[in-house]
C-alpha cells in the first residue's frame, strides 16, 4: 500500500477550495497554509501571466519517497507512516527547521506563536477556533492536534485524522472540480496508476529526486 | 479505498453511517483523558512537552448536521457541519445529491463560513442607534424594546404618510422560502412598498420576458454535458458557479465550448476557442452569425414554423402584425374564436393561403417561412406583408461578416467558422452572462443571441437552450400560500424609481422608510451614495435591517436585529443549476440572542397587523413554525413538489418535478415536447400576467409594441454603446473617461457577503483589485499593485492596481463586493447610474418586466492616488 | 584583576545575562519576535552557528602548527588557542538554541537520533570538539596548576612531561575533530539541493578554509591583547597573519570558483540567486570580499602587527567581513522560494510559488513571494549575548586560570 494523489490541472479551476477544506480541517491558524493554489507565471492568483495563457498549479506536501524533510529530521519526528504519507510527530518535533531548509516544495509551516494567538488576533467570538477537534494519534504518535504548541513544524498529513476513518483527505472531499484523486500507487490497476499511465502524469521537481507521491495531470492544449 | 460518504442524514441530522465512528471517537477520546492523566504522573516526560498545550477534549459531544449553504450565489450547495460542544468546528460538502455528478458542491465561501458565523462582525443583540446615522454607534437593547421601537416607528410612518412609504426589498426568494416568506408576508399584509431584488440586482435579462415570455430559465448544470456546442456570452462560470464547473469541463469531452468575451478570464482559459470582440457588441456577433445560418440554410425550418413567430406576417405600413380579425377573409373565423384575453390571432400563409395561427396550440401549420404578400382588409384596404423571417433577413442584410467583423473585432472567417459549427453540431447551449446582458442594450444582446437556439432548433431539448444564471429569481414552485396570504396587497415599486424618486406607482410621499434583510444596499446597490445621502438627510425616516453580520447597511440602520446564518435555524431552498429542495436545518442553536427572521416578522406582525398575525403560526415556536411553513409550502406548491414531503427532505436532497423526463431541468420541454403554447408560467405572477408578453403563443423576436418601432427594436439589432447612455448626457465623457467600468464577481465573496471574511481576505492580500490592461496603466504611470482611484463625475472609489494581460483595452475590472470599511467608504456603487430604458416599462410585472439596473452601462478613468 | 579586566567581565557578564533574559522572553511568545517567518525560516541564529564554528577554529592552528609542524614559536599562544576553541564552538551550541522552537525537547537528539540529519552529526562533532578543546586546555594548562588550583590538577609524575606528551597525542585527535565541525557545518548547508545557493561541494573546503583565516584571527587578536605587540611575539604573530592571508585567499578563490560556476551555467535558478546576492545584498557582498582580504593584507604588513590598535582594527575588519559572509549564507537560499518552476506556455519565465508566512496580523498579506530580512531587535540582543559569553569565559579563564605563559606576563 502507497498512498498517492493525482491532481488534475485540467479539472482544477484554481477556486481554491481545497486551500480552504484544508486550513480549516486541520485548523491552520490565520496567516498558516498547507495547501497552496496559484497561477503560475503571474504575481496574482487568477491574473493570467499572458494573454491567452492560465492555468493553476495546486501544491503541498508531495509525501515524497525520498523525503528530504525525513532525512534531516534530527530526532525522528518527520516519518513516513506504513501508507507512505509522511508525517511528523507533534510530540517530538523540537522546532529546529532544518525540514523547512531540506523541502524543495516550501510546504512547511512553522509556528512562531501559539496558534490561539493569531485565533485572538481574528477576533473570533468568544475564543472560538475552526478545525477537526480531537487529536489523531498514528501508531501512538500525535500526528494532528487542533491547537499545535508553538514552535513546532508543521504541513499536510493527507488528512491522517481522515483517512484512517476511510475517508478521503478533506481538499479531496471539498474540490468541487473533482480534480483531485486518492488511491494505491503499488496497485497497478489503481485509478492513480492508470490516470498516470494513461495521462502523461508529471511529478513537481523531479530533478531533486525527492520521488514525491503526488503526480499532476497536465492541462489538455488548447486548439488553435 | 475511500468510500464515499455515502450516508443520508436523518431527521435529527445525525449521520447514521458515521454514528458509530462518532461513539468511537468519544469512547477513545475519553479513555485517552483518563488514561492520559495517569500516564502522564507515570512519566514525568509526557507531562514536560506538553504542559503548553493541554487541551481537554474529553468530553466533547460531536454532531453531524446538514444544512445548506445559502448565500445569494444561488448555488444552494448541501453541507454537513460537524458540531462539538455546542460549535460547528469543521464545514464538509454533504455530498448526497442522489446523481454522483453533482457530488461534491460546495466552494471556498462555503467551506469557511464558520469565519463568518463566529467571527467578529457577528451581530449578537438587538441594536438601536445612538449616533448619527452611518457612524455605527449603538445600544443594546432588549428584544421586546427593540421590537416596540421598530414598531412604533413603522406605525408613526404609516399613520403619517400611508403604508406603501414603507419599503422592504426581497433578495433571492429561492435561497429561504420560509424566512424570507415571513417579510413579504408582513409587508403584504401591512400594505407595503415592494422593491423586487432582481431588477433591482439588475440581474433580470429582460430578452427573456421579450422573447420567451418568461422570467427567466436555464438548464440545470447535470444538463451541459448534454450540449453538443456550448457558447458562452459574457459568463465566467469557471468562477461564478464553482461547484457546476465541472460539468462545463466535462461537457468539454463531448462537445467543444466557446467563450466570447473581450476579457480573457477564467472562463475563457478553460475554453476550446476564445473569441475575444470589443464589449457590449454581441449583439452584432450574433446577428452575423444568425446570418450565416439563414443564408446557408443551416437553419431548423419545422422548428421556425411551429414554435416561432417566424412565419406571422407583419404589416408593411404600420410595423404591426396583422391580425386575423383585420383580413377581410378571415374576420369572420376570427370573430368566433374564443381565446383568452393575453392572447392574439395572427395570420400566417401557407399552401392554403392566410390561415388564422392558432394561439393555444403549436400543432404543424406548414406555414411559409418567407414571403410578401397583399391583404385585403375588412375595411377594403390592400396592405403588403411579409412573414417575420422576412423582415429578419432584411435587417440581417446589414450584418455582413465584413461589417460583423468591423464591429466585433473578431475575424470574418472566425465568425463564418463559428455560425457553421455551432448550426451543425447539436444540441446547442448558450450560457449568456449578467456581465454581458446587465448594459442599456442588454436586452437587444439576448434577443440577438437567442436566435442562435432557435435558429438550430436548440429549444425544449436535453442539453439545449439559452441559459441564465444571474440572480436568479425564479420561483420554482407555488408559495402564495405563505407569501401572500388572504388580505395581502403589495406596492410593487422598481428600485430605479426609487433612486429616481419617481415613477408610475412611487408613493405619494416618496418611500420614507427601508425594512431589509437578506442584503447590503448601502455598498451593494446601484448609487448606494444617495441612498447614505437620504439616510443623512432624514428623507428616509426610519432604516430597518436584520443580518447576522454587521454589513455596512446594519450600520446606517436605526434598528438591527440580529438574525442567524444557515446553520442556526429551519429553512426550504430551491434554486438554479440544480433543481434540488433541500432545508436548512439549525446545526447550532442561533448563537448570542439572534432570533430568526420568521421569529423577528411574526413580533412586528404582533405589534403592526394583530389581526393577521394566526397566518405566522403564533402557537407554535420559531423552529416548530417553520417547520409547519415547511409542509405547508411542500403542499400546496403545486405540481412542482407534489408527493414530496418535509420527512423525506430531512433524509436529504429531492428532485423537484419537472414536465421532462427524469424530473430534468430543461426549459421549455412542454412547450416543444407536447406542442403546448408558450410562455410557461413565471411564479408566482398569474399566467396572464407573462403570458401577454407574448400574445402568439410562440417564441417571438417580432415586438410590434408603438415604442418597439419608435426604437427600430421591433427585431434585434446592435446599437452603438453608450450612445442612449453616457455619451448622450454627458457628450465629453468620449474623450474624458475612456475606460468601461466592469463590477465583476469575486472568487472570494458572494456579492459582499465575505466581504469581512479573514481566511478568504487572506487570499486576496487583503487588497480591493481593479484589473487594467497593461498598456492603460502604463499610460497612466500606473504600476502593479499601485493604490489607485477610478471615478467620473458621479462618484469614486479606490482599489490596488492589477496589470492583467487578459484584461482588454478600455476595460478596469473591479472586483465588487467590498464592504464600505475596505475603500476608504468611498463605494464603487458612487460611478454607476440608474438608467432606464423606455422599453422595459411597457408592461410592469415586478421582477419579470421591470426597469432593470444596467451596472455596466458605465464610464470611468482611473489615476494613481499619490502616496 | 585590572580593572579594565573587571569592567569588561562585568559588561560581558552583563550582556550575557541580558540575553538569556530575552531569550526566556522569546521562549515564552514565541520565534514570532525574531523577524523570521516560513519563507525565510532561518536567519542570526543560525548564521551565528556557522560564524562561531569558524571562530573555534584557532586551537586546531595553534595545535597542529606546534604539534603537528613543529611552530615552537606559537607555544604560548596554545592556551590562548585552545581557550578561544573552547568559547566560541560552545557559543556555537548556545547560539543554537534560541532558534529551536521547542528546547525543553531536545532529549529527544539522545533518545531518537536520526543518523541520517546532519544536524545529528554536527552536534556530534561540535560536542566532541568542546571535550577535545577542554580536554587540551587541561593538559596544556597542567604543568601550571599550582597554588590554590593544584586540587584540580591530576595527580602524575612530571606535569610539564605529561603535559607536552598528552598534548602531542591529543593534537591529531582535536585536528579530526575540528576539522570536522567545519566539514559538518557546511553539510548541514551543502546537502540541501532545495536550495541551490547552498548544494555545492565547495562549502565545506570552503568552510574549513575560511574557519582557519578567522579562527588564527581569533587567536591572534586574543594574544595581542592578552601578550601586547611586544617583539617578543612579533614571529609568531607573523606565522599567524601568513596563516590568516593564505586562508583567506583560499576562502576567496573557492568562493569565486563557486560563483563563477554559478553564473555561467546561466540556468534561470542561478540567475535567480545571483539577482538577490547581487541585487538586494551587492554592498554586503562587496564587504565580505573586500574586508577579509584588506583585513589579511593589513594583519602581513608589519607596521600593523606593531600597533595593538591597527592589528585589532585588522583583525576586526576580517572577523566583521567573515560575520558578513555568515550572514549571507541565508539570504539568497531563501529569497528565492522553493518550489520554483517554469511554467507551461511561458518557456522564458521563472516562477515561485509563494509561501504562505505563519505571522498572521490583520490587514497584512500572508503569502509572501519575496523578504527583506533583517534581525529583529530580539535577534541581536542574543547574538551579542552569545558573543559576550564567548568573551566573558575567555577573560574570565585569563583571569583565574594559567592561560598566558607567565614569561610573557
Amino acid at each position: 500500500m502507497k498512498m498517492g494523489m493525482v491532481i488534475d490541472l485540467e479539472k482544477c479551476i484554481g477556486c481554491r477550495s481545497c486551500m480552504v477544506a484544508c486550513k480549516q480541517h486541520n485548523a491552520q491558524p490565520p496567516g498558516t497554509w498547507w495547501n497552496r493554489v496559484f497561477t503560475p507565471g503571474s504575481h496574482h492568483h487568477l491574473t493570467p501571466p499572458a494573454r491567452g495563457v492560465e492555468f493553476f498549479l495546486p501544491v503541498h506536501c508531495q509525501h515524497c519517497e525520498n523525503a528530504p524533510c525525513e532525512k534531516v529530521c534530527p530526532v525522528g519526528a518527520t516519518y513516513h507512516a506504513p501508507d507512505g504519507a509522511v508525517l511528523i510527530d507533534f510530540e517530538r518535533c523540537i522546532g529546529c527547521r532544518y525540514c523547512m531548509a531540506a523541502c524543495p516544495y516550501g510546504v512547511r509551516q512553522f509556528n512562531w506563536e501559539s496558534p490561539e494567538k493569531a485565533h485572538q488576533r481574528a477576533q473570533y467570538q468568544e475564543n472560538y477556533h475552526y478545525g477537526y477537534p480531537a487529536d489523531h494519534r498514528k501508531e501512538g504518535r500525535l500526528v494532528y492536534t487542533p491547537l499545535r504548541p508553538k514552535g513546532v513544524v508543521e504541513k499536510c498529513t493527507f488528512c491522517a485524522q481522515y483517512r484512517d476513518k476511510g475517508e478521503p483527505p478533506a481538499c479531496v472531499q471539498g474540490c468541487p472540480g473533482k480534480a483531485r484523486i486518492v488511491g494505491d500507487l503499488d496497485d497497478p490497476n489503481s485509478e492513480v496508476r492508470r490516470l498516470i499511465r494513461e495521462r502523461n502524469a508529471f511529478q513537481l521537481l523531479p530533478e531533486k529526486g525527492t520521488k514525491p507521491t503526488v503526480y499532476y495531470l497536465p492541462p489538455k492544449p488548447k486548439e488553435i | 479505498m475511500f468510500r464515499r460518504r455515502q450516508g443520508r442524514l436523518r431527521g435529527g441530522g445525525v449521520d447514521s453511517n458515521n454514528q458509530g465512528g462518532i461513539m468511537k471517537l468519544d469512547r477513545r477520546v475519553f479513555l485517552k483523558g483518563a488514561v492520559g492523566g495517569g500516564c502522564a504522573l507515570a512519566l514525568g516526560l509526557r507531562f514536560f512537552h506538553f504542559a503548553d498545550d493541554a487541551t481537554g477534549y474529553a468530553e466533547q459531544v460531536e454532531q453531524l448536521i446538514r444544512s445548506t449553504c445559502s448565500p445569494n450565489c444561488t448555488g444552494a450547495c448541501g453541507y454537513r457541519a460537524r458540531v462539538t460542544n455546542g460549535r460547528i468546528s469543521t464545514l464538509i460538502q454533504a455530498a448526497d445529491y442522489p446523481e454522483e455528478s453533482y457530488n461534491p458542491r460546495g466552494c471556498l465561501r462555503g467551506l469557511s463560513m464558520m469565519d463568518l458565523i463566529y467571527g467578529k462582525d457577528r451581530l449578537k443583540y438587538p441594536l438601536i442607534r445612538t449616533g448619527p446615522r452611518g457612524s455605527g454607534q449603538f445600544r443594546r437593547a432588549s428584544w421586546d424594546e427593540a421590537l416596540d421601537y421598530a414598531a412604533g416607528k413603522l406605525k408613526a410612518i404609516a399613520g403619517k404618510y400611508g403604508p406603501e412609504a414603507i419599503a422592504a426589498t426581497i433578495q433571492v426568494p429561492g435561497t429561504g422560502y420560509v424566512q424570507k416568506g415571513a417579510m413579504v408576508a408582513l409587508a403584504g399584509l401591512a400594505h407595503w412598498t415592494m422593491h423586487h431584488g432582481y431588477d433591482q440586482n439588475g440581474d433580470l435579462p429582460m430578452f427573456w420576458p421579450m422573447t420567451f415570455g418568461v422570467q427567466s430559465e436555464e438548464l440545470e448544470s447535470l444538463e451541459w454535458l448534454n450540449a453538443r456546442y456550448t457558447m458562452i456570452f459574457g459568463s465566467n462560470v469557471m468562477q461564478t458557479r464553482l461547484p457546476d464547473a465541472h460539468h462545463m469541463i466535462e461537457a468539454k469531452r463531448r462537445g467543444r465550448m466557446v467563450v466570447v468575451d473581450p476579457d480573457f478570464c477564467s472562463t475563457a482559459a478553460k475554453a476550446d476557442e476564445w473569441v475575444p470582440i470589443k464589449a457590449d457588441t454581441d449583439a452584432a456577433l450574433a446577428l452575423g452569425m444568425a446570418k450565416v445560418i439563414i443564408d446557408r440554410q443551416l437553419y431548423d425550418a419545422e422548428f421556425l414554423r411551429d414554435f416561432t413567430d417566424f412565419p406571422i406576417l407583419v404589416r408593411k405600413d404600420s410595423g404591426k402584425r396583422l391580425l386575423a380579425g383585420e383580413v377581410a377573409a378571415l374576420a369572420g373565423a376570427a370573430q368566433g374564436r374564443a381565446i383568452p384575453e393575453y392572447r392574439r390571432l395572427f395570420v400566417i400563409h401557407n399552401g392554403n393561403g392566410l390561415q388564422i395561427l392558432d394561439p393555444e396550440r403549436l400543432n404543424p401549420t406548414h406555414a411559409d417561412l418567407e414571403g410578401e404578400y397583399q391583404v385585403t382588409l375588412t375595411s377594403g384596404q390592400v396592405v403588403a406583408v411579409e412573414t417575420v423571417m422576412t423582415a429578419l433577413k432584411r435587417t440581417l442584410a446589414d450584418y455582413t461578416l465584413d461589417k460583423v467583423a468591423a464591429i466585433t473585432g473578431a475575424a470574418p472567417e472566425q465568425i463564418e467558422r463559428i455560425a457553421v459549427e455551432a448550426a451543425t453540431n447539436t444540441p446547442l447551449h448558450i450560457i449568456y452572462g449578467a456581465s454581458n446582458y446587465q448594459w442599456y442594450n442588454g436586452d437587444l444582446k439576448g434577443r440577438a443571441i437567442s436566435l442562435l437556439p432557435v435558429l438550430t432548433g436548440s429549444i425544449g431539448k436535453s442539453g439545449a437552450g439559452i441559459s441564465t444564471y444571474a440572480g436568479q429569481y425564479r420561483i420554482r414552485f407555488n408559495l402564495k400560500s405563505w407569501w401572500f396570504p388572504e388580505g395581502s396587497r403589495l406596492n410593487w415599486v422598481p428600485y430605479l424609481h426609487f433612486l429616481q424618486g419617481t415613477g408610475p406607482r412611487y408613493p405619494e410621499h416618496g418611500i420614507k422608510a427601508m425594512v431589509g434583510g437578506w442584503g447590503n444596499p448601502f455598498d451593494q446597490h446601484n448609487m448606494s451614495n444617495r441612498l447614505k445621502e437620504r439616510a443623512t438627510s432624514g428623507e428616509l425616516e426610519f432604516i430597518l435591517t436584520t443580518d447576522f453580520q454587521m454589513s455596512t447597511t446594519c450600520q446606517w440602520s436605526d434598528v438591527v436585529l440580529p438574525a442567524p446564518s444557515w446553520y442556526e435555524k429551519h429553512d426550504l431552498t430551491a434554486t438554479i443549476l440544480h433543481p434540488y429542495l433541500q432545508l436548512q436545518q439549525p446545526a447550532i442553536k442561533p448563537l448570542f440572542e439572534c432570533k430568526s427572521e420568521l421569529w423577528i416578522f411574526r413580533e412586528l406582525a404582533k405589534r403592526l397587523v394583530p389581526e393577521h398575525v394566526g397566518h405566522f403560526f403564533p402557537e407554535l415556536d420559531e423552529n416548530a413554525a417553520a417547520l409547519k411553513v415547511i409542509e405547508l409550502l411542500l403542499a400546496t406548491g403545486g405540481a412542482e413538489t407534489a408527493g414530496i414531503t418535509l420527512e423525506m427532505l430531512q433524509k436529504g436532497p429531492v428532485r423537484l418535478h419537472s414536465p421532462a423526463p427524469n424530473d430534468r431541468q430543461v426549459p421549455f420541454y412542454e412547450q416543444v415536447a407536447h406542442r403546448q403554447p408558450f410562455p410557461p408560467p413565471s411564479y408566482p405572477a398569474p399566467l396572464a400576467a407573462t403570458a401577454q408578453f407574448l400574445s402568439s403563443g410562440r417564441i417571438e423576436f417580432y415586438k410590434d409594441e408603438d415604442l418597439f418601432l419608435v426604437e427600430g427594436e421591433q427585431l434585434p439589432v446592435h446599437k452603438e454603446t453608450f450612445a442612449e447612455t453616457e455619451y448622450k448626457v454627458n457628450p465629453q465623457s468620449r474623450d474624458k473617461y475612456r475606460l468601461r467600468y466592469v463590477t465583476k464577481n469575486s472568487l472570494y465573496r458572494v456579492h459582499s457577503t465575505h466581504s469581512n471574511n479573514t481566511i478568504l481576505l487572506e487570499l486576496q492580500d487583503n487588497q480591493p483589485k481593479v484589473f487594467l490592461n497593461p498598456a492603460e496603466a502604463q499610460a497612466r504611470g500606473i504600476k502593479d499593485g499601485d493604490l489607485v482611484q477610478i471615478y467620473n463625475d458621479r462618484g469614486k472609489t479606490r482599489a490596488h492596481a492589477i496589470l492583467d494581460p487578459g484584461c482588454s483595452q478600455g476595460t478596469a475590472i473591479f472586483e465588487e463586493g467590498w464592504w464600505g470599511r475596505y475603500l476608504a467608504d468611498e463605494s464603487y456603487n458612487s460611478l454607476t447610474y440608474p438608467w432606464i430604458k423606455p422599453l422595459h416599462e411597457i408592461y410592469f410585472v415586478p421582477g419579470m418586466w421591470s426597469p432593470t439596473t444596467a451596472w455596466n452601462e458605465c464610464l470611468v478613468d482611473v489615476r494613481r492616488i499619490s502616496a | 584583576m585590572s580593572a579594565k579586566m573587571k569592567i569588561s567581565l562585568w559588561l560581558s557578564g552583563i550582556l550575557f545575562l541580558v540575553a538569556m533574559a530575552a531569550w526566556l522572553y522569546q521562549l515564552r511568545e514565541g520565534l514570532v519576535l525574531t523577524n523570521l517567518q516560513n519563507s525565510y525560516s532561518w536567519g542570526l541564529y543560525i548564521s551565528g552557528l556557522a560564524f562561531f564554528v569558524g571562530n573555534a577554529a584557532g586551537g586546531l592552528v595553534l595545535s597542529s602548527s606546534i604539534y603537528l609542524f613543529g611552530a615552537k614559536k606559537l607555544k604560548p599562544l596554545a592556551k590562548l588557542g585552545a581557550l578561544t576553541a573552547f568559547a566560541n564552538v560552545t557559543a556555537a551550541m548556545l547560539i543554537v538554541l534560541p532558534d529551536i522552537g521547542q528546547p525543553v525537547r531536545l532529549y529527544n537528539m539522545l533518545l531518537h537520533p536520526n543518523f541520517t540529519s546532519p544536524l545529528v552529526w554536527d552536534v556530534i562533532v561540535l560536542n566532541l570538539y568542546a571535550v577535545a578543546s577542554a580536554v587540551y586546555l587541561y593538559i596544556l594548562m597542567l604543568p601550571d596548576l599550582t597554588g590554590p588550583l593544584s586540587r584540580f590538577a591530576v595527580k602524575v609524575q612530571n606535569p610539564a612531561e605529561f603535559s607536552e606528551k598528552w598534548a602531542k597525542r591529543i593534537a591529531p585527535v582535536a585536528l579530526l575533530f575540528a576539522i570536522g565541525i567545519h566539514v559538518v557545518t557546511a553539510w548541514i548547508f551543502s546537502t540541501q539541493g532545495a536550495r541551490d545557493w547552498w548544494h555545492s561541494p565547495a562549502m565545506a573546503p570552503d568552510f574549513v578554509a575560511v574557519a582557519i583565516g578567522v579562527g588564527t584571527a581569533v587567536v591572534l587578536l586574543a594574544g595581542a591583547i592578552a601578550y601586547g605587540t611586544g617583539e617578543k611575539f612579533q614571529e609568531a604573530y607573523r606565522t599567524l597573519a601568513l596563516i590568516i592571508f593564505v586562508t583567506t585567499g583560499i576562502h576567496l578563490f573557492l568562493m569565486m570558483n563557486d560563483l563563477v560556476i554559478h553564473a555561467w551555467y546561466g540556468n534561470a535558478e542561478t540567475h535567480r540567486i545571483m539577482e538577490i546576492a547581487w541585487g538586494d545584498f551587492a554592498w554586503a557582498h562587496i564587504f565580505e570580499v573586500v574586508a577579509p582580504l584588506t583585513g589579511a593584507w593589513l594583519l602581513l604588513q608589519d607596521g600593523v602587527r606593531r600597533s595593538l590598535p591597527r592589528l585589532a582594527g585588522s583583525a576586526g575588519l576580517l572577523i566583521a567581513g567573515v560575520f558578513v559572509h555568515r550572514f549571507l549564507i541565508m539570504p539568497a537560499a531563501y529569497n528565492n522560494l522553493p518550489m520554483t518552476m517554469v511554467p507551461l506556455g511561458l518557456p522564458d519565465s521563472h516562477w515561485s510559488l509563494p509561501v504562505a508566512s505563519g505571522r498572521f496580523f490583520p490587514g497584512m498579506g500572508t503569502f509572501v513571494e519575496h523578504y527583506a530580512y533583517a534581525p529583529s531587535f530580539i535577534e541581536v540582543v542574543i547574538l551579542l549575548g552569545i558573543m559576550a559569553y564567548a568573551v566573558f569565559l575567555v577573560l574570565l579563564a585569563i583571569a583565574k586560570l594559567p592561560i598566558l605563559a607567565r614569561e610573557a606576563s
